[in-house]
């Protein structure tokens, strides 16, 4: 498995992280989401070092990291927007708002923009049926937003309008 | 309302500013700043009330929703702009500010309470008993209403059996899905051998159109960390988990500081009560996977492997968490064991049915007038609670269908409205209780799709373990697409209902036992409207894509120019107030101008 | 413990599964991710059975590798719903591995019905998981199943060189679709990904085996310290024994 050498760079920050918590398999998903946090991504070497210390294979700690979706293996864009595309979102067309996101960004869900400012994704619900079609940036959530609030909401984080 | 009169320690003013998530998304934590703020401007004020940002009222609809106590006045909308009014008018001078006020949509009055609408008025709460009414980062507020009496009465005078007594005479069913005898199991757990047994709460709510767990553990945290310690109690187990879905932070933090305030009151510790009693609780947030709702998956997430369910044949009563013996109930089942203790089971038993006892939430969403989250008792009819709490559907439109259960659930027609709901009843009609979402969909809603939103969910949900559910997800996905592109063929039915049988009879965990549900629900009550496709290449509500060719009636069009505004890729052409035209050779057929015409000037080819 | 199996009495220990009983009595019962090292896993649910236990008024449908037997019950290894379940299985599993001989065979068998192929990753892996068990039996877990669902695949992390493959083909050999890949030429063996030196048998000069794993066994007690193949060393084994007899 290749490492990046500047990866090592970060290898002291990760082990603090790491060793905050007991070396068991019981607290491998909190150390993950703990990294997950930090650099809103699990770095490679993070996940050799994650998997020496709770005394697991890699390949279980790669395993946990593609299964969960809480956990991402590439590095995310400043601001993560989630469209909820739960029940309730759904049958009111959420996928409009997909549409117009892709229009402006150029991105589907599961893409970041080019210079890293976004993150598109969708999830299966937020919770927050009332209010659906729902859209969350960066823990803010946006209720009942149709095609042009979604314009000026991704305007106010530095997104493009439309870039036709 | 008695109880809130209570709630102050004195007859103090109090102003509560639901910030759940629906009002917060709507500005409620600006309102209840304000608040805050513009009551220091005020050093006329004597006794200042007293401002508590609560949990979720469940009317999202008509959120920030603004309560004063005590004279249980509702406003509605709230704009931290009406703050200084609401101070200057209402808690100076006790006069209304009419324009925040519900108008009763029928009658046309203004109501001074949301107790006193219809939304409110048929609703039954146990489990939501205090969520709206108290501040849930504050013990104390849960204590002043009656929290952690249950507690003193089981652990100053009960036994371990006789909890369990209580909860199997209340007729509890686990309110996760599948309905089992809450007593029953705890039985189970009691029972088995061992000296190290674990209590579980699953708070990984996932169905996509749900989310009353989440306002439970938002707006009241204790209910469940009483619950919880009351199951302890009975079962004989010194520690628990309550696994929460990582979306839901504010839950977390809420949880987090509920359980740190009762270790702090001894209500949980190695001592609790000075009863001797040991229980502790650890918070573990989901790695974020639907399937962790299973209980075998769950425990194996927690012990950090991968949530792969598997054959339950023991059961986590026996052989859960470390191998251990392990109680897992969901948040609401644990929400409603205080109120069973503390009141015996007969006040609870006498609430529902022959066979489900006392209430369910629901969450109301969809294509309905009030949505948002609905306590009500079991028994009562899909009717009552779409039409006379929800307020009928929205626009005024045909009901279709109602979803219930989620992804493991159906969908219910018209003709079983008038259904009294509960376990068994949903059950029977295809579908299921779930966890409690409630979808209401209308003559806009396309069978075909919605079975296939479910299927395409659990694609990337199902944890791929077991055949059945890996390839059988894969292979309706296929075909359901095929149909709804119009590439469908009668053969297709056959072979939908075939998998279906392999999946429910053979699947290893109930995410495959019951994923065929949405479609064989739909294929029993909505047979003409896959045939419609199949056969005239057509999909009558207008959603699917490949099928739906929009024109605009000349006739009818008034040219208001809605359609075109809404219209992603200015397929839509004409001048005001003349008829407009659709380029059929632009036109993504995404069916946005057909859903915003407020004339139905937009037809179906 | 008594258990009627198909009308017949069988004797039971406490505890086995349904499979366990019915491999001893030579009762045939399909499956396709249980290995008698491994145990069952209840994956690939070819194995479904009915069961009947005492104080029980309805039979119910059980995976038989993974179902404890605890009571006298009596069970079912064949009837039309089980057949319906098998075919269906099969029929799915196919789509995987088209061309596969074994499951060219059980489709023809069982009448199963044909499916479009699907491409998996990789290719006719059926996904029953006994290599993942098979390479931690090997005390090496270089591969695990990855993601989740209908994207569910066996692999090595980022799909690179693992560290922990030691290039024994352990996993290869449990295969029983031939889905893993393994290609040797002259002195090297590639798998997952991974390119490794053979070593030659002391005796016969034949290459059987990687230097990575000969160093693993050798750490973990005396095997591979000879460098004898497979055959040479039950030729060797052999000749120990009858020199010891004598």
């Amino acid at each position: 498995m290749q490492i990046d050498a500047k990866e090592y760079e970060n290898a002291s920050a990760y082990k603090s992280l790491i060793e905050s918590y007991a070396g068991k398999p019981e607290y491998l998903l909190a150390i993950m989401q703990d990294m997950q946090r930090q650099y809103n991504y699990l770095p490679r070497l993070a996940i050799t070092m994650i998997a020496a210390h709770v005394g697991l294979p890699v390949s279980r700690v790669y395993a946990m990291a593609s299964f969960y979706k809480a956990f991402s293996l590439t590095p995310k864009g400043r601001f993560v927007i989630r469209v909820c595309d739960g029940t309730a979102c759904h049958i009111k067309n959420s996928e409009t708002l997909l549409d117009q996101i892709e229009k402006q960004l150029q991105a589907r869900p599961g893409e970041t923009t080019a210079d890293g400012l976004f993150s598109v994704e969708t999830v299966n619900c937020l919770g927050a049926c009332a209010l659906a079609p729902v859209m969350v940036i960066n823990g803010r959530v946006y209720g009942k937003v149709n095609r042009s609030d979604v314009e000026r909401i991704i305007k106010e984080y530095g997104g493009q309008s439309d870039a036709n | 309302m008695q109880t809130e009169m209570n709630l102050g320690s004195d007859d103090r003013q109090t102003v509560l500013v639901c910030c759940g998530t629906g009002c917060t998304a709507n500005g409620g934590r600006e309102v209840f700043n304000a608040f805050e703020t513009s009551l220091q401007d005020h050093p006329e004020i004597q006794v200042l009330p007293v401002v508590k940002a609560t949990g979720c009222n469940g009317w999202c609809e008509k959120g920030p929703l603004v309560r004063l106590l005590p004279r249980d006045i509702t406003y509605c909308s709230v704009a931290p702009a009406d703050v200084d009014e609401i101070i200057n008018k209402t808690l100076l001078d006790g006069v209304l500010v009419k324009r925040l006020l519900y108008r009763d949509p029928v009658s046309k009055e203004h109501l001074t309470s949301h107790h006193l609408t219809d939304f409110y008025r048929k609703q039954h709460k146990i489990a939501l008993r205090n969520i709206g009414e108290i501040d849930p980062g504050q013990i104390d507020d849960y204590v002043q209403r009656g929290g952690y009496q249950a507690l003193q009465k089981a652990l100053l005078g009960m036994k371990g059996q006789e909890v369990i007594d209580t909860i199997k005479a209340s007729g509890l069913r686990g309110r996760g899905g599948g309905g089992f005898p809450t007593g029953q199991k705890w039985q189970a757990c009691r029972n088995a051998s061992g000296n190290t047994k674990y209590i579980i709460c699953n708070g990984d709510e996932g169905d996509p159109g749900a989310f009353m767990d989440r306002s439970i553990m938002e707006g009241d945290p204790h209910t469940v960390i009483e619950g919880m310690i009351l199951g302890a109690y009975a079962v004989g187990a010194s520690h628990g988990y309550i696994y929460v879905r990582d979306e839901y932070d504010l839950a977390v933090q809420y949880l987090r500081k509920a359980v740190d305030d009762a270790r702090q009151r001894g209500y949980l510790g190695n001592n609790i009560l000075n009863t001797g009693f040991v229980f502790d609780i650890d918070l573990i947030r989901g790695g974020g996977a639907f399937v962790c709702g299973e209980e075998t998956a769950l425990i194996a997430s927690i012990e950090g492997r991968v949530g792969e369910p598997h054959d339950k044949y023991i059961f986590p009563t026996e052989k859960g968490l470390w191998g251990k013996p392990t109680v897992i109930n969901n948040v609401e089942t644990w929400a409603n064991v205080p109120v069973i203790v503390l009141h015996g089971p007969a006040s609870f038993a006498a609430i529902g049915t022959a066979n489900s006892k006392g209430t369910k939430v629901f969450s109301l969403v969809g294509k309905v007038v009030n949505t948002g989250l609905v306590e009500v008792p079991m028994g009562t009819t899909l009717r009552e609670i779409i039409y006379e709490i929800g307020g009928g559907v929205l626009k005024k439109r045909s009901f279709k269908a109602v979803q219930t259960g989620g992804p493991s659930g159906g969908c219910i027609p018209a003709e079983l409205l008038d259904l009294p709901i509960d376990f068994d009843s949903l059950t029977e009609a295809g579908s299921m209780m779930g966890s409690g979402g409630l979808i209401v969909m209308d003559d806009r809603t396309c069978m075909v799709e919605v079975a296939r939103y479910y299927v395409n969910f659990l694609a990337g949900e199902s944890c791929g373990k077991c055949t059945p559910c890996r390839e059988g997800i894969r292979a309706l996905l296929e075909i359901l697409t095929r149909i709804s592109e119009g590439q469908g063929s009668i053969g297709d039915l056959d072979l939908l209902e075939d998998i279906s049988f392999t999946m429910q009879q053979a699947s290893l965990c109930a995410l495959g036992r019951t994923a065929p549900n949405p479609v064989l629900s739909t294929l029993r009550y909505f047979r003409e409207e896959y045939l419609e496709h199949i056969e005239q290449h057509r999909c009558p509500a207008g959603v699917c894509r490949a099928l739906s060719i929009f024109y605009i009636d000349p006739e009818v069009c008034n040219g208001c120019g809605v359609c075109a505004r809404h219209c992603a890729v200015n397929a839509i052409q004409g001048e005001k107030k003349q008829a407009h035209v659709i380029d059929e050779s632009i036109c993504i057929h995404c069916g946005e101008c057909y859903r915003q015409c407020a004339f139905d000037a937009i037809k179906l080819r | 413990m008594k258990i009627t199996v198909n009308g017949q009495e069988r004797e039971a220990h406490a505890g086995e599964s349904i499979l366990d009983l019915c491999r001893r009595e030579g009762i045939p019962i399909p499956t396709f991710c249980y290995h008698q090292a491994f145990g069952g896993q209840g994956a690939c649910r070819m194995c479904m059975v009915e069961i009947k236990e005492d104080g029980q008024s309805r039979s119910r449908l059980v995976a038989a590798c993974t179902y404890p037997l605890t009571k006298t019950a009596e069970i079912i290894t064949e009837s039309e719903q089980i057949q319906r379940i098998r075919r269906t299985i099969v029929m799915l599993l196919a789509r995987r591995a088209g061309e596969n001989p074994l499951l060219e065979e059980l489709s023809r068998a069982y009448g199963a019905a044909h499916l479009p192929a699907i491409t998996v990753e990789p290719a006719n892996c059926i996904l029953c998981g006994l290599c993942i068990h098979a390479c931690a039996e090997m005390g090496r877990s270089a591969i695990w199943s990855m993601f989740r669902g209908v994207d569910k695949r066996i692999a090595t992390p980022y799909d690179e060189a693992s560290d922990d493959c030691m290039g024994c083909a352990a996993c290869a050999r449990v295969c029983p679709t031939q889905a893993i890949k393994v290609e040797e030429e002259d002195a090297v063996r590639k798998i997952w990904n991974k390119t490794f030196a053979l070593v030659s048998c002391s005796r016969c000069g034949k290459y059987y085996a990687t230097r990575e794993e000969l160093e693993y066994l050798s750490k973990h007690g005396d095997f591979g310290q000879q460098q004898l193949c497979e055959t040479c060393r039950k030729k060797n084994l052999a000749y120990n024994i009858k020199t010891f007899q004598q």
